[in-house]
């Protein structure tokens, strides 16, 4: 299940998120799930019966899936590689994407932590280039500083050209 | 790519080469004293709201008799305030050429210093507003890499000496000058071709949400009460479908008539040109504007095939510029009108860096056609149904709108394209016009695949390419394999890139792969 998205004869990216992603996602899912968790309760004060099962059935699956499934599968599915000439991502659930950035573009790199992100000791690396920025989220804080510093390198080696 | 300078420190500056040549240097001095009615102008522009508001509560307002005196005295009021603000502004506005850089020093209560460094320069532009013809001056625009939504540095009146004084200054800076050369090639647009830019200037796409909303609108507004309202005051709120309908198509030919007016100003009188290394575009009605792309900053070219245009096989060609993706289309526009079949001589003639064919590009396969058609299709379906159970009234008819959305589906079949060919990319895909990027490989910012579940078991994949901040490309539903080579080969492309750069005197030195 882990090779997806068309095949090319570009290597696969190899490295993975941190584990704790996982966690940082199911928080996120969590606090989601509680709006719908909320709706749900406000259709069983208004209408009640049948159809306020109904929204509790939904929700709860919704919150099942936002919660249990989908963090677990984007942590699975997430992969991404720092080449010495470009920057290689892959993610996506049920659309894969694959995008490729070539080192000579990238502007700048930063590196980014939310409160949740700090309270799991979590870093995201944002590399920006003349189109926009792409993100690798979620890596442990060590890790992030060395991609951003070893991006930061690349990148100016690649200017110098 | 470098971190701005910051107001200036001269004591600090470095005393790098420029400094020996202080024949560039221009000494402080005022703007040309036109300048206190444009900059006068300005202020009364800003605070046309206010003014505008009082002025309307006093002719309007159930106060005292002789509206007219009141109007004629407001009148005076902003007459005075346009020109003490525009002396003040003047007065307290400075710049200067020297140590390497232009310093604009403006502000009335707190002052702010600007500094451009003169490398940092890309362009020198222009505005002739009416009020600087009348004064025979011309307003400045200083471009720079940054480039925001506006120049950074802004000079609204400056004597045409000045200008070419200015010009010299960052000729001497920047490239060794290649002495103003005539222009290699010249295009113009005629008055005919003017005419029919402006009239089909028109987006259909923009005002069609618009028409679904009036109806709506009205019925928010007025609801049930119309009856109640009484027939005779709510005349101008139509009643009936025919009604909504005239009055839809009301709208839209008024919003038709301001595009095409747009249209005329933006564009009567355009001309490009190219000389060595520079694009000049001349364009405007009331305010004549003198713009000018260094040709290394274009990153990609856009055929737009507008929904009024395409019938007709007209087109408008666009650049994508560094720096300039936050501006109006107007200001990224290479030409106005070109026939399908001149896009490619023009572009050969004029930026020949960029040139490519617009048509023979590869296609999404069949299968791939029922993947454009169902989702557009499926959605109006749905929605259509759901308006027929909530207005059982109007049964049938909301479900008039799905053949079109199938149409819309087809059309984006037959529009999308590809090719890579010489390192030169061509993607082509339909919105509501029909786009046609062309740009060279290495001009690429990110390039990328993305198969869903469905497309997974199609055999099929999207392909996106990112040139700049305002250009994105993307070819739905190819077969996946083709993506997949085709991401392969674009991840070529700028590997070469890098090994042709690395090379030690790299023949093609002049495609600098920096910014």
């Amino acid at each position: 299940m882990l090779t997806a998205g068309p095949t090319t004869s570009t290597p696969e990216p190899s490295r993975t998120l941190a584990p704790a992603a996982r966690v940082l996602w199911r928080l996120e899912g969590a606090a989601t799930a509680v709006v719908g968790l909320v709706a749900a309760g406000v259709l069983q004060a208004t209408a009640g019966g049948t159809r306020a099962a109904l929204g509790w059935a939904a929700a709860l699956i919704a919150a099942a899936v936002a919660v249990v499934l989908l963090p677990e599968l984007r942590w699975r599915r997430w992969r991404w590689e720092v080449r010495e000439h470009e920057i290689d991502i892959r993610r996506g659930t049920l659309a894969v994407t694959r995008t490729l950035v070539p080192m000579l573009r990238v502007q700048h790199v930063d590196t980014k932590r939310d409160l949740l992100q700090q309270a799991l000791g979590l870093a995201t690396v944002v590399f920006h280039t003349a189109a926009g920025a792409n993100e690798i989220p979620a890596l442990t804080v060590a890790e992030a500083a060395q991609v951003r510093d070893r991006i930061a390198e690349l990148a100016r080696t690649a200017d110098e050209l | 790519m470098s971190s701005e300078a910051p107001a200036g420190d001269e004591a600090t500056t470095a005393p790098d080469e420029t400094a020996t040549a202080p024949a560039g240097a221009i000494a402080p001095r005022r703007l040309h004293p036109a300048g206190i009615a444009v900059l006068g102008v300005g202020s009364l522009r800003e605070l046309a709201l206010p003014l505008g508001i009082a002025f309307a509560a006093m002719v309007f307002g159930s106060g005292s008799g002789r509206p007219i005196l009141r109007a004629v005295m407001y009148a005076a009021i902003g007459a005075v305030i346009a020109v003490l603000a525009g002396y003040l502004r003047w007065a307290t506005t400075r710049w200067s050429v020297g140590d390497g850089r232009i310093r604009l020093r403006t502000g009335v209560l707190s002052e702010k210093v600007t500094d451009v460094p003169l490398g940092r320069v890309q362009a020198i532009d222009t505005v002739h507003g009416p009020l600087q013809r009348l004064f025979g001056v011309r307003g400045v625009q200083v471009q720079t890499a940054g480039g925001g939504r506006e120049s950074e540095i802004t000079l609204p009146a400056v004597s045409p000496a000045d200008v070419e004084l200015l010009r010299a200054a960052v000729r001497r800076r920047g490239e060794p000058a290649a002495a103003e050369p005539a222009p290699l090639a010249e295009r113009r647009l005629g008055r005919r071709q003017l005419l029919v830019a402006a009239l089909t200037a028109g987006q259909v796409g923009v005002l069609l949400p618009l028409l679904a909303v009036v109806p709506q609108l009205g019925e928010e507004l007025w609801g049930n009460d119309i009856e109640t309202a009484g027939r005779q005051g709510m005349r101008l709120v139509p009643e009936s479908a025919p009604e909504w309908i005239l009055a839809g198509l009301g709208l839209i030919l008024l919003a038709w008539l301001l595009s095409t007016a747009g249209a005329l100003f933006a564009f009567a009188g355009f001309t490009i040109a190219r000389d060595q290394d520079r694009l000049r575009v001349r364009r405007g009605l009331l305010a004549r504007r003198e713009a000018t792309v260094p040709v290394a900053r274009v990153q990609a070219v856009r055929v737009v095939e507008g929904v009024l245009r395409r019938p007709f096989g007209l087109a408008t060609v666009r650049a994508e510029v560094a720096g300039y993706a936050k501006e109006a289309a107007a200001a990224q526009t290479l030409f106005p009108l070109l026939r399908r079949g001149e896009v490619e001589p023009f572009l050969a003639a004029i930026l020949p860096e960029l040139a490519d064919g617009i048509d023979g590009l590869d296609r999404p396969p069949r299968r791939a056609l029922r993947r454009y058609v169902l989702p557009p299709a499926a959605l109006l379906l749905a929605l259509g149904a759901a308006a027929c159970v909530a207005v059982p009234d109007a049964a049938p008819w909301p479900l008039l709108a799905v053949p079109p959305a199938a149409g819309y589906g087809v059309a984006r079949w037959r529009a999308a394209g590809w090719r890579i060919e010489g390192g030169r990319l061509a993607v082509r895909f339909r919105r509501m016009a029909r786009i046609t990027v062309l740009a060279p490989t290495r001009r690429l910012q990110e390039h990328g695949v993305r198969q869903t579940v469905l497309q997974r078991r199609g055999e099929l994949a999207d392909v996106e390419v990112r040139v700049g901040a305002g250009t994105r490309g993307v070819v739905r539903h190819l077969d996946a394999r083709m993506a997949g080579r085709l991401f392969d080969a674009l991840r070529r492309e700028e590997v070469a890139l890098v090994d042709r750069a690395a090379e030690p005197a790299p023949p093609r030195a002049r495609a600098a792969p920096g910014r």
